[in-house]
Order: C-alpha cells, then sequence, then structure tokens
C-alpha cells in the first residue's frame, strides 16, 4: 500500500514531465541548495551559460515571491530568528522547454491587486515589458509589496512564452496561486 | 578607508574597492538573503568615498554574471551615486562586463545605462566561462 501510494505520487509526477519538486516550508536555504542542484542538472545536460542563468533567474524570483508572500508563514526563534513559508515549487521539461510551477497561498484581499499586475504583464509585448522593467528599476518599491513588481517582470522577462496564473478558492479568507513560466 | 573588500559567497557578490586607486570591482553573483543586510555597508562606504571632494578619476568595474530583482534596485542605487558625483566633475567610467551570447546581461546594461547622462558607459564582451 506505502509504495503503491506513493509510486503513484511519484508517476503523476513523472506524467508532467516534473524533474525537481517540493512541497512544504520553504526558506532561503532551500532556494539556495535546490538552484544549485538545478543549475548542475542543467550543466551536465549541456545547456550554455545564458540559458541556465535564465532558468535560474526565474527560479530565485518565483521562489523568492514563495518565501515573501506566502499567506502560510511559520515563524519563531530556534537559536536564531527563523521564518518559514510554506509552498510548492515544480521544475519540469515539456516540449524541449523548462518549465517552472509555483504555487502558495495567499489573502483573498490581495488576489485583486496581483490579479491585475499579471494581466498587465500579460499584455505586454517585449518591448513593452522591457520599457515596464527600466520604469520600474527607477520607482521606490509602493507598500507591502518590497519589490514584487521587478520581480514579476524579471520572469515575465525571461519568459519565452506569455506567464501562465491560476487562482483557486481555498475559502472565504484564502486561495491557492500558481504562476507557470516556461523558459 | 582604504579599500573595501568583501570575498565572494555563493549568493554575495567579490565586492573589492580600491579607494586609493578609484578602482572599483564587483565580480560573481548576487541573490542575497537579505540584501539591505549585505549592501548596506557597501552604500556607507561608497558614500564615504564619494563624500571626499579632493577625489580623482573612479573606475567601475561591474562584472557580476547574475543578479536578482532585489540587488537590480541595490545596483541602481550606486549607479545613480556614481553618476550624482560624475555631474558635480568628477570622471567616472562604468565597464558593464558580459559574457558572450548573455543577451539578458547585455540587455540589462542598456537599461541601467539609460539615464546616465554624465558617467562614461561602456560594454565589455567576456569569454563564455567567466572572468579569468
Amino acid at each position: 500500500m506505502l509504495a503503491q501510494q506513493y509510486a503513484s505520487i511519484k508517476r503523476d509526477l513523472d506524467d508532467k514531465g516534473i524533474v525537481f519538486s517540493f512541497s512544504g516550508y520553504l526558506s532561503e536555504g532551500i532556494l539556495y541548495s535546490l538552484g544549485e542542484a538545478l543549475r548542475e542538472k542543467m550543466a551536465l545536460e549541456a545547456a550554455d551559460g545564458p540559458t541556465i542563468r535564465r532558468v535560474f533567474s526565474v527560479f530565485v524570483e518565483q521562489m523568492q515571491n514563495i518565501i515573501r508572500y506566502s499567506a502560510e508563514k511559520m515563524s519563531g526563534t530556534a537559536g536564531r530568528a527563523v521564518e518559514l513559508s510554506a509552498g510548492m515549487v515544480t521544475i519540469g521539461m515539456e516540449r524541449g522547454k523548462v518549465f517552472i510551477v509555483c504555487g502558495n497561498t495567499v489573502r483573498n484581499s490581495e488576489v485583486p491587486r496581483l490579479k491585475e499586475r499579471l494581466d498587465h504583464l500579460k499584455s505586454l509585448d517585449r518591448d513593452g515589458i522591457k520599457t515596464y522593467y527600466r520604469e520600474q528599476l527607477r520607482e521606490e518599491p509602493d507598500d507591502g509589496s518590497r519589490g514584487a513588481t521587478l520581480g514579476l517582470i524579471e520572469i515575465a522577462r525571461r519568459a519565452s512564452d506569455p506567464i501562465d496564473y491560476d487562482f483557486n478558492a481555498m475559502d472565504a479568507d484564502r486561495s491557492f496561486f500558481c504562476l507557470k513560466v516556461s523558459v | 578607508m582604504d579599500c573595501l573588500t568583501i570575498p565572494a559567497t555563493g549568493r554575495t557578490p567579490g565586492v573589492s574597492f580600491d579607494f586609493a586607486n578609484g578602482h572599483l570591482r564587483m565580480t560573481g553573483e548576487s541573490y542575497p538573503d537579505d540584501v539591505a543586510a549585505f549592501f548596506g555597508p557597501v552604500f556607507e562606504a561608497l558614500r564615504s568615498f564619494l563624500d571626499d571632494p579632493d577625489g580623482g578619476p573612479i573606475r567601475f568595474d561591474m562584472e557580476l554574471l547574475y543578479f536578482n530583482s532585489s540587488s537590480a534596485k541595490a545596483l541602481m542605487n550606486i549607479f545613480q551615486m556614481l553618476e550624482t558625483v560624475a555631474k558635480g566633475g568628477r570622471s567616472v567610467t562604468l565597464t558593464w562586463c558580459v559574457e558572450e551570447n548573455d543577451e539578458s546581461m547585455r540587455e540589462l546594461g542598456e537599461d541601467f545605462a539609460e539615464d546616465l547622462r554624465h558617467v562614461v558607459f561602456q560594454m565589455r564582451e567576456m569569454p563564455a566561462g567567466g572572468p579569468p
């Protein structure tokens, strides 16, 4: 039973082309280690430096978005100050492209603003994204965003297809947010 | 302060600011877990160096291979500080180094260069595989 259940989870991941997956509490340490493994795997597959860095850049911005904005956090002291943010990250291959899907819980009150940002990014072409990046690079971060805008633009800029996102309502207060990016 | 030297780690850049000779350099990669904690001391040292009214010419070599969006904001701060002193008449040359074929990094250089009017900006290509 045990092996059968977990084999079925693994088969689901394999069927989606997923080669890395993590679900649970994320930290900057996990970002670093998972990022290293991702780069090593791509280097072994003989990807060139600029391609690896493009994928890595999307990975870092996606992970840092979860770490900063997940609505499911644990914090306290364990010898030192610790803050963990729940979420999931999956990286896979699909039609010859790397894709990264990240998911985390967000407060429903944040959904309209996040949707607006993502729809705006989706409406822009390459030059539009570049201009938007240049503008935001010179802006002070707005309240509560801690620089999220530039991070999302960076993600859209490195993507080879338009970014894809979705929300799934969990209860009256929270939704599960997913962002898929192909590079 | 004559110099500021911070060795590179896996996720924070190497900083070698040779203030005595006006030669400043950043290498490696930048995606610190705490951007403010890393760049705070860098800004502070740079600010006191730039405040010196008798300062000579400045060469800044930007040799980062990768930086995240929060580091981009910090770099923008640095370049705005350089632009301010260049506007005041000090000679400042910023060299943006890119690995050949790294179009993303080349474009980022152009993004930063856009509003440098007084700093001399130049792009330099490095062979793939990182700086020697």
